[in-house]
């Protein structure tokens, strides 16, 4: 059966505005490099070899898995911006390449020192082949199934890559230098951004990855300064609706959704759908995307039918109402069993078929 | 001041994470003459005990955690020599650390070094993205009380029964405990490790155990 992207489209459009004219529950599915080289059977290198590779394989791969987003690797502000930054600076040596996963920079390699920090030179993404090849991609996805593609953006998924553990120490014995790099690592994630809206055309939203908001990681105090201040600039610079994602274990998602902003929020944490019916009552106007799907649980180590029961109940306790979409977080792992992940779509054909009556 | 007081004045500094003053206070119960097992015991693994009693009640967060386990580190540094020259072997129990092949993120693992080097053990990090062959030949060479294995992809938790495959077969029958925010009972069972921990903080406490069990406490 041919993929039907604007009717996926529709639906996206209808659960982020919460509209009540929504067919069925979207599927907002990662399918990034592990499972499109898995799928198509090729290589990263191959993957990102030339746009129309790395733009039909992304294709192949979302219709095989059935999502209703279509979205590339790279624009997710963490390994790929990091690569910018690697090869803005001279530090190529610091990327990893791998058959089947993610291209990425050793943590900490780039920023090792407070002066690298300081002398750490901003990347014109323009000119850095990876993001080109993207800017492309993008564009033949859009052309191809009217999927309007969108950036991805964040500050702390950066700063960990660049910085390492040092980050953290930064936070109290250095909070000087840390902000500097906040600083760079937004200018940067600007020039991103407008190389995007110049090559690909207007993003409908900015998908932002907002890793600092981990409370086993820092306070929310800190969150907000090395994250939430920027996200503020962001959204006021853009203008466009941004959905937060946070696959940690301990996110402060109604902190920050009391603070800022959001069309959505994304994550599997905590692992209590009591957490998310309440979440949904006190934000209504938030969509959820996944709740407590985690890829690291049925769908890696359970059996189909542990994943269809997962996803129904998911659906029955947060889809009647709208705003919401089934989202294993995060990407689709690609060790997991290719039965679990197909048991994902299967089931949201089953149980996520409006009207749905609460479970 | 009171050696006693100084003792207070040590847990005091490794609290705040106060590399300094945890340096200088080590320094003068050192030359006060105290003994070193005591100093490491009633001033070191008693802080230890209050960071990670603040750490659990989310007074501290990893910031804190951190830089009070650099204190450790620091007061360790001077300790460590006279330690060994009391017990004439490895310190108090030696842990092989890396994270697996095809991963190359540090931070949890780091924060685990400096954790277990924090308490005096003996830690050998084989860095990121280690072969399930480079475990095994350093464990070989090593005898580790503790093997650990860390890893944030969800891709890890194969490579890391990949690796526990590898090192049991080898007959390396060193305590092996997985780590990462990814990790869960199931994937625990699936990899086959002796046990996991998602955070530095659960692991240090469980490393602590399996050493104990092993050395005597």
């Amino acid at each position: 059966m041919v993929h039907d992207w604007n009717a996926s489209i529709k639906r996206i459009q209808s659960v982020l505005s919460g509209s009540k004219r929504i067919d069925r529950v979207p599927y907002f599915g990662f399918v990034l490099e592990q499972m499109i080289t898995r799928i198509c059977g090729i290589s990263v290198r191959t993957l990102f070899s030339s746009p129309k590779t790395y733009a039909h394989s992304t294709m192949m791969a979302n219709e095989y898995v059935n999502t209703d987003i279509i979205t590339l690797p790279t624009v997710y502000a963490g390994p790929g911006e990091a690569i910018a930054f690697a090869e803005a600076n001279d530090r190529t040596n610091a990327i990893k390449w791998f058959d089947n996963k993610t291209v990425m920079v050793e943590q900490g390699v780039i920023c090792k020192t407070e002066e690298e920090c300081e002398k750490l030179k901003i990347p014109d993404h323009s000119k850095v082949k990876l993001w080109d090849t993207t800017y492309e991609a993008a564009k033949i996805i859009y052309q191809k199934t009217n999927f309007p593609q969108n950036v991805g953006l964040g500050i702390w998924s950066v700063v960990q890559q660049l910085r390492g553990i040092q980050a953290y120490r930064d936070m109290r014995e250095n909070p000087e230098v840390l902000s500097t790099l906040c600083e760079k690592i937004y200018e940067s994630q600007m020039d991103s951004y407008h190389n995007w809206i110049k090559k690909v055309g207007p993003s409908p939203f900015v998908f932002y990855t907002g890793y600092a908001f981990n409370r086993s990681m820092m306070s929310f105090e800190d969150a907000m300064k090395y994250e939430g201040q920027f996200i503020k600039r962001f959204q006021k610079e853009t203008g466009v609706p941004f959905i937060l994602h946070n696959c940690g274990f301990a996110p402060y998602f109604e902190e920050i959704c009391e603070k800022i902003d959001f069309v959505a929020v994304n994550g599997s944490h905590p692992l209590d759908l009591n957490f998310w019916k309440n979440f949904k009552k006190k934000f209504p106007k938030v969509t959820i995307i996944g709740a407590t799907i985690d890829v690291n649980q049925e769908i890696l180590t359970g059996t189909p039918e542990d994943v269809e029961a997962k996803v129904k109940e998911n659906i029955l306790a947060l889809a009647p109402g709208g705003r919401y979409c089934v989202g294993p977080i995060c990407e689709l792992p690609g060790n997991a069993p290719l039965p679990n992940i197909m048991a994902i779509s299967s089931a949201i054909e089953k149980y996520g078929t409006y009207p749905i009556k609460e479970g | 001041m009171q050696s006693d007081e100084i003792l207070t004045k040590l847990k005091e500094s490794i609290i705040k994470g106060n590399k300094e003053e945890a340096t200088e206070h080590t320094k003068s119960l050192v030359e006060a003459g105290f003994d070193p097992t005591h100093i490491l015991e009633a001033g070191i693994v008693k802080a230890t005990e209050e960071v990670g009693k603040l750490y659990e009640r989310m007074e501290y967060y990893l910031p804190d955690l951190l830089i009070a386990a650099d204190a450790m580190v620091a007061a360790m540094d001077i300790l460590k020599p006279l330690l060994k020259q009391l017990f004439d072997e490895k310190l108090k129990g030696t842990v092989l650390i890396g994270a697996v092949e095809g991963d190359v993120h540090s931070i949890g693992k780091n924060l685990m070094i400096t954790l277990l080097e924090g308490q005096g053990y003996e830690v050998v990090d084989l860095g990121t993205d280690v072969a399930p062959a480079k475990f095994v030949e350093t464990a070989k060479e090593m005898k580790p009380d503790v093997i650990g294995l860390g890893g944030l992809l969800t891709t890890s938790i194969t490579t890391m029964r990949d690796t526990v495959l590898q090192l049991r077969g080898e007959n390396i029958n060193s305590k092996i405990i997985v780590g990462g925010g990814i990790l869960s009972q199931e994937a625990c069972a699936m990899i086959g490790a002796d046990d996991f921990a998602t955070d530095g903080w659960e692991g240090l406490r469980k490393i602590k155990t399996f050493i104990e069990s092993i050395r005597g406490s």
